[in-house]
């Protein structure tokens, strides 16, 4: 700044007071007639070629600097505002498109949901048909353990009951010829296994 | 205890003081009388109480083996037994003695249970048979057992020949449960 703080204060001053003077003179000339209306022309002149030179001085920089930033930002929402509705219109044609392929795509899935829900109702009727076969082997082995095992417990039974008849028979007609006749057959079998 | 290491060695010991068979049996029956009363509880037990000591346990031996009038090597054997503090193991030294014994004159020992009380001459066919067998004298311990029906069953050289007419029976149950 060619001006400094000082010098800027005086002329401030400098410029609020010489209207004053100016006006001074408008009066003290006005008796002098005509003389005094160049001077004050000059005076009106100069004094605003002062004020016009502060005004660009000091609110000129800033307020430039205002309009420049307003310019800046507007031009950036300008510009934001441009790729948005890019977008949005991009946005748009790719929704469009995508409704002229939902037919198709519907189509597409429905045909999967089908040929899915085929698959699937194949498979469980192979796996009931597998169950119910399992099922019935397993019932017929069941079956078949629990007849043998009805069988040997009935087997069992009369086992017990004919060994308990025969051993009160035994026990009752046993008689020494009995005892006789087993000695000489344990005899005869300790003979067959006798080293010949 | 019968087959212990200890018995087994005393046993040899006994067996080869003499090759005279005869004596050999004497011997026998002499320790078996020895091992009999060593083994009766109130002697058993006065011998091994600690009370006792072992000199008096000694001499309480040799007094045993002199008052049963058992000849000298018997009586040497049971000082001997009482000095290494092997009277507990008397019977079995008996035991394996008669073993040793058996071998030596080829003889085996066979326990005949009988379903009733048997006469000589089915025990004497029953021996025999068994002798055919083995190639060996028996000599054969017979018991009773009414639960055997009927019939006998032999036990020999650690095997069993079963004529009962009870375990004919549950043979035949054991088939009917197939």
């Amino acid at each position: 700044m060619i001006v400094g703080k000082r010098g800027a204060v005086i002329l401030t001053c400098a410029v609020l007071l010489l209207p004053a003077a100016g006006w001074c003179a408008e009066a003290a000339g006005g008796e002098a007639a005509g003389s005094g209306s160049w001077l004050s022309l000059l005076f009106y002149v100069f004094n605003f070629a002062v004020f016009v030179w502060i005004l660009v001085h000091y609110a000129g920089p800033p307020a430039r600097k205002f309009f420049a930033d307003r310019a800046s930002g507007i031009k950036e929402t300008f510009a934001r505002a441009e790729a948005t509705y890019k977008e949005a219109q991009d946005l748009a044609n790719r929704a469009a498109e995508r409704m002229s392929r939902l037919e198709a795509e519907k189509q597409q899935i429905r045909a999967d949901l089908d040929a899915e829900t085929a698959h699937m109702a194949n498979r469980i009727r192979e796996m009931a048909r597998e169950t119910a076969l399992r099922i019935v082997r397993d019932t017929e082995l069941t079956g078949a353990a629990i007849t043998e095992a009805a069988q040997r417990h009935v087997r069992a039974m009369l086992a017990e009951a004919t060994g308990r008849l025969a051993r009160e028979l035994m026990i009752n007609s046993f008689n020494d010829d009995d005892q006789a006749r087993l000695l000489r057959s344990f005899e005869e079998r300790l003979a067959q296994e006798a080293p010949r | 205890m019968k087959g212990s290491r200890v018995a087994k060695r005393y046993a040899r010991a006994l067996l080869g003081l003499s090759e005279d068979r005869t004596q050999l049996e004497t011997w026998g029956a002499e320790l078996e009388r020895l091992a009999r009363i060593g083994d009766a509880p109130e002697i058993a037990l006065r011998l091994a109480s600690p009370e006792v000591s072992h000199e008096a346990r000694v001499a309480a031996m040799a007094k045993i083996a002199e008052r049963l009038d058992l000849s000298y090597p018997l009586r040497s054997l049971a000082v001997v037994v009482a000095r290494h503090g092997r009277i507990a193991n008397l019977t079995a030294i008996s035991e394996s003695y008669q073993d040793q014994l058996d071998v030596l004159l080829g003889r085996a020992r066979a326990t005949l249970t009988f379903a009733r009380e048997p006469n000589a001459q089915d025990t004497a066919a029953v021996v025999r048979g068994l002798e055919a067998m083995v190639r060996k004298t028996v000599i054969a311990t017979v018991k009773v057992d009414q639960a055997l029906l009927g019939g006998v069953v032999a036990e020999l050289e650690g095997k069993i020949y079963d004529g009962s007419l009870a375990t004919r029976l549950s043979e035949a149950e054991r088939r009917l449960v197939g």
